[in-house]
């Protein structure tokens, strides 16, 4: 039985449990009456904040119950926010202002289960991130941008944090460097700095992040990039110790995607074999667990795998067993769980299918309860912490204006959900790379949920706990559960992984998605519902990277290759013997950054472990 | 019954977005369409190869990162340059192909751009009505386009219910330095991973030698097919190799009704070697049947079931060399031991050869390479046989 297995048991247990103790609060008079004692002091320590009205509300709002086996379900099987198995939250004063003049107002909570110290993954464009006290201390805005040159993208950088004082930094990278290819090998010129940058060599590192204080507090890196993940950390951590000295190794801060299963379940941007990929991953992840400890090391995504058309429980499925599977790979190394366990995080979608009422809530909770369970995770390893963006590809083209309320719907759900960080997408990024007008107002939205409207504001647990999303809860944890079941018939995400099983379940359901679309049992407004005919499909500018600057990183790159082309063939001769023991490879391939190309690199990586066989 | 239309489709390089096209695929599939379907991030080049190997009416790509208009415009010049204009591209990339773009791209001679909102059944109807006939007369500026070109009018010659014998000068015999290797056994075992390993090896121990492949996958009559083996052989997209998918269009027994005339032009055209691959085959199946391979591999999962299964596997009895894949597996072990006697049993000198085909460098598809490549070996199987 994989860990996946003793999950489900896990889980299965603790439902169990929960409902033993319900039956014992109802027979066992003394313990009944324990319960419903510490749920009215519960009760009494909540403190009352203040509405702009005049209304007084109280800032955790709790179900209506009196009777002790009601009281033991619900603080056991769904817990207070911030307490296990954090359905309701994973801290506990989420997105409130904070009280408005604390000596006035009644009530305090003790000090624990406070704030998010959640840097997330990805948070592109975001709103708060969980208490409003850090809120103060941090913008949670990441200023996402990744274009042309790093020279350019350095300049975007520069341009869009100027009036923010904790500069937290979202990198997309271009085609070739997402496949470890040199912007100088044939074939792919016309890619160079499309869609992302153009990272070659450590020099790129260097000029990317250029003018930025890489070991600041304020400061903090993300890098979407998974394949060649180690890889680009390696140059990352080598352009930091050339412009501040290798003190700054501990300090760094961020975060690289490096989610080595949902690239083979759905993204499709690996280069090496499945197996391989792991092992530099996980040779990666005890490094920066050990050296780097405010770094996350793998941003665990089911984003990617939503927008790939899996069902939402796929998604949470598919995204919380690859998690598992990354923490037993991590466990079998010998690194405790309460240390690596807190540098998890997750990233998933929100479209506008009823699961997603409750998605990322019951993530929380089975997360919980493996990790409690199944790992023996304290507290901290325990929470399930979350960036989440909108569905892109809820998104259509046809009266594009329409994907503002999409956008917002599926914003109202994330928040619902307690996402711990937010991206809104730009209504127009069916067309386009989002431009700047659309860019505003899809961060707007969060701004007008958050600060605006008193929705979230002013209670926890607003919005939690109706019957309705009980009932999805239920339904989605089951299903989930069952998927874990075929996952681990299968031999465990891996052998699943090697059955593709993960990839033609997400691409049945792809399949069926549009088809509904076509038959109009899901209908999409203004494209198969209330269609307008008449509208004319807009037209944007695009920005694309002229020729010559293209020209000029494959001249520099070539450059750097003559230059170091001594040193390069020991530091490969070197990273390669390596890779053939089972030694931790992360130090030599620090080293071999220093030197060498991504493109050098991988293809050398490539000779000893094989290139990456796609499935279809 | 006329001959499906054959559209090869592919997502370019640096580009991992296979959702659409997965999905397109799929609908032309049961549309009756035939689909070779090379995978994502695929070259230029890579495309061009195969649309000619595959001698393919039209092919279409699915772009969502970018550089389209240069990389649409590149296959519509490489295929004009091999002398296959015939061959057209058609595609999409969702919103990231703007109206302008289409505009250029078509000046370039790219026939049809598709934007996001058409539906599946508009998709399928164009490359119907546009793809559906074959010019009658059509070029053949090189020996490989003329073989591929070739292949094609034996499979539409079966399809249309009459062969086409004239194309075989000599039946029954081959080019005496081809050696002819036939793959077969259950589906999932690993047959393809396995040939393009061997494949990789080959290419590697003679940097002159070239190697045609003809992979089959199933169908049925009047339906289409996904012909995705090129997606996998990452190894076999290669210029020293001519490889052809083809669909079983309703036969039986892992071959399609066309194999024999096929692998009898192939085997006739100066390859070194010419591997073929059955579709997943039962224990009844006995593919090859004709003289005109030289040695079978039968590949096998270790996990087949009970010990007495394997007493029904008609190819045990056929095979020249068993490999019993993903022998990393926990059961190989007893799996090797049950399939050894049961090989022992028959008192011929079959091979027993245990291969993780999907691990980089595998002694076992090293040694299983030995066995193919071995000059005596194979003339001594052929002297056995009657």
């Amino acid at each position: 039985m994989s860990k996946l297995g003793r999950v489900v048991e896990a889980v299965e247990k603790y439902n169990a449990f929960v409902e033993d103790e319900v039956k014992r609060a109802r027979t066992d008079k003394k313990f009944g009456t324990e319960m419903v004692k510490r749920w009215n002091e519960i009760k009494a320590k909540i403190p009352v904040g203040t509405a702009p009205t005049g209304l007084k509300l109280p800032r955790l709002a709790l179900p209506e119950i009196d009777e002790a086996g009601d009281i033991t379900r619900y603080l056991l099987g769904d817990g207070l926010p911030g307490e296990f198995p954090f359905l309701n939250g994973a801290y506990r004063e989420m997105y409130l202002e904070p009280l408005q003049s604390p000596a006035i107002e009644t009530g305090t909570y003790e000090k624990n289960g406070h704030g998010a110290k959640s840097k997330l993954n990805g948070s592109k464009n975001g709103a708060r991130n969980g208490a409003a006290k850090l809120a103060v201390t941090e913008e949670p805005t990441r200023l996402f941008s990744g274009l042309m040159l790093a020279e350019d993208t350095n300049e975007r950088f520069h341009f869009l944090g100027r009036h923010q004082r904790s500069k937290r930094l979202s990198t997309a990278f271009d085609g070739p460097t997402l496949y470890g290819i040199d912007s100088d090998a044939p074939g792919i010129l016309g890619k160079i700095g499309e869609g992302g940058v153009a990272v070659d060599t450590v020099e790129d590192m260097v000029r990317l992040y250029d003018g930025f204080d890489l070991g600041s507090p304020d400061f903090s890196a993300s890098m979407t990039i998974s394949g060649p993940a180690p890889i680009i950390m390696a140059m990352y951590i080598a352009a930091a110790k050339r412009r501040f000295g290798p003190g700054i190794v501990p300090k760094l801060r961020g975060t690289i995607q490096a989610d080595i299963f949902k690239e083979v379940q759905a993204q499709n941007e690996t280069i090496f074999p499945v197996e391989a990929s792991l092992r530099f991953l996980t040779d990666m992840m005890e490094y920066t667990t050990r050296e780097m400890p405010r770094w996350y090391p793998v941003s665990i995504s089911g984003y990617h795998i939503g927008e790939a058309g899996s069902t939402p429980v796929q998604q949470a499925a598919y995204t919380l067993s690859n998690g598992f599977a990354y923490a037993e790979m991590m466990a079998a190394r010998g690194i405790p769980v309460d240390e690596f366990g807190p540098r998890l995080s997750f990233f998933l979608d929100c479209g506008l299918d009823v699961e997603y009422i409750a998605l990322t809530r019951v993530s929380r909770r089975i997360w919980a309860i493996g990790m409690r369970d199944a790992f023996g995770a304290g507290h901290k390893a325990q929470m399930f912490k979350v960036h989440t963006q909108t569905s892109g590809r809820s998104l259509v083209a046809a009266e594009f204006k329409n994907n503002l309320t999409r956008t917002a719907a599926e914003l109202m759900l994330s928040y619902m959900n307690g996402t711990n960080s937010c991206h809104s997408n730009s209504a127009d990024e069916p067309f386009t790379t989002p431009s700047e007008e659309w860019i505003r107002l899809a961060a707007h939205g969060q701004a007008i949920l958050l600060d605006e409207s008193g929705i979230f504001k002013h209670t926890m647990n607003m919005l939690s706990g109706s019957p309705g999303m009980k009932a999805v809860e239920r339904a989605v944890e089951a299903a989930i559960l069952e998927e874990f079941r075929e996952i681990e018939r299968l031999g465990g995400v891996m052998g699943a992984v090697e059955n593709r099983y993960q990839r033609s379940q997400i691409q049945t359901a792809a399949h069926r998605y549009e088809q509904q679309i076509y038959n109009g049992l899901r209908p999409i407004i203004a494209l198969n519902k209330y269609r307008n005919d008449t509208e004319e499909m807009p037209e944007f500018e695009l920005a694309r990277t002229p020729r010559a600057k293209q020209q000029l990183q494959v001249d520099r790159l070539k450059k750097f290759k003559e230059k170091n082309a001594a040193k390069a063939d020991k530091a490969l001769d070197k990273l390669a013997a390596v890779v053939e023991t089972d030694e931790n490879c992360f130090p030599a391939l620090l080293e071999a950054a220093e030197v060498c190309s991504l493109g050098q690199i991988s293809e050398r990586l490539q000779e000893v472990v094989g290139r990456f066989r796609p499935m279809v | 019954m006329s001959a499906p239309i054959r559209v090869l489709t592919a997502v370019p390089i640096c580009d991992g977005h296979d959702s659409a096209i997965n999905t397109i695929n799929l609908e032309f599939i049961r549309n009756g369409i035939e689909v070779v379907y090379l995978g994502f991030h695929r070259y230029v080049s890579d495309i061009v190869r195969a649309a000619i190997q595959e001698d393919v009416a039209a092919v279409g790509i699915s772009s969502y990162n970018g550089g389209h208009i240069e990389f649409f415009a590149e296959v519509v010049k490489q295929l004009k340059k091999r002398g296959a204009g015939d061959i057209k591209v058609f595609g999409g990339g969702g919103g990231t192909i703007t109206h302008d773009d289409q505009r250029l791209m078509q000046k370039r001679g790219v026939d049809q751009i598709f934007f996001a909102g058409t539906s599946l059944t508009d998709m399928v109807e164009f490359v119907r009505k546009r793809y559906g006939k074959r010019p009658k007369r059509r070029p053949t500026s090189d020996a490989e386009m003329k073989l591929a070109r070739n292949l094609t009018e034996i499979e539409d010659g079966y399809a249309n219910g009459k062969r086409a014998r004239k194309k075989i000068e000599n039946r029954k015999s081959k080019i005496e330095n081809t050696k002819v290797i036939g793959f077969t056994g259950p589906g999932g075992a690993g047959k393809t991973t396995l040939i393009d390993e061997i494949v990789l090896r080959l290419l590697h121990r003679d940097n002159k030698s070239r190697i045609a492949i003809l992979s089959h996958d199933p169908s049925v009559v009047g339906e289409g097919a996904l012909l995705g083996d090129r997606a996998t052989m990452i190894n076999s997209q290669d210029d020293r190799v001519f490889m052809r998918s083809m669909a079983t269009r309703g036969q039986s027994g892992g071959l399609s009704p066309a194999t024999e005339d096929c692998l009898q032009l192939l085997a006739q055209e100066g390859f070194d070697y010419v591997i073929i691959e059955t579709v997943g085959t039962g224990q009844e199946a006995m593919p090859f049947q004709n003289k005109l391979v030289d040695q079978t591999v039968l590949v096998m999962n270790p996990d087949y079931g009970a010990r007495l299964q394997l007493q029904k596997i008609v190819m045990l009895d056929l095979a020249d060399i068993v490999v019993v894949n993903k022998s990393d597996q926990e059961r190989a072990r007893t799996a090797m031991s049950e399939i050894e006697r049961r090989l022992e049993g028959n008192k011929r000198d079959q091979q027993l050869v245990a291969t993780v085909a999907k691990r980089h460098r595998d002694a076992g598809v090293d040694a299983l390479c030995d066995l193919l490549t071995e000059p005596t070996q194979a003339a001594s199987k052929k002297g056995k046989k009657k």
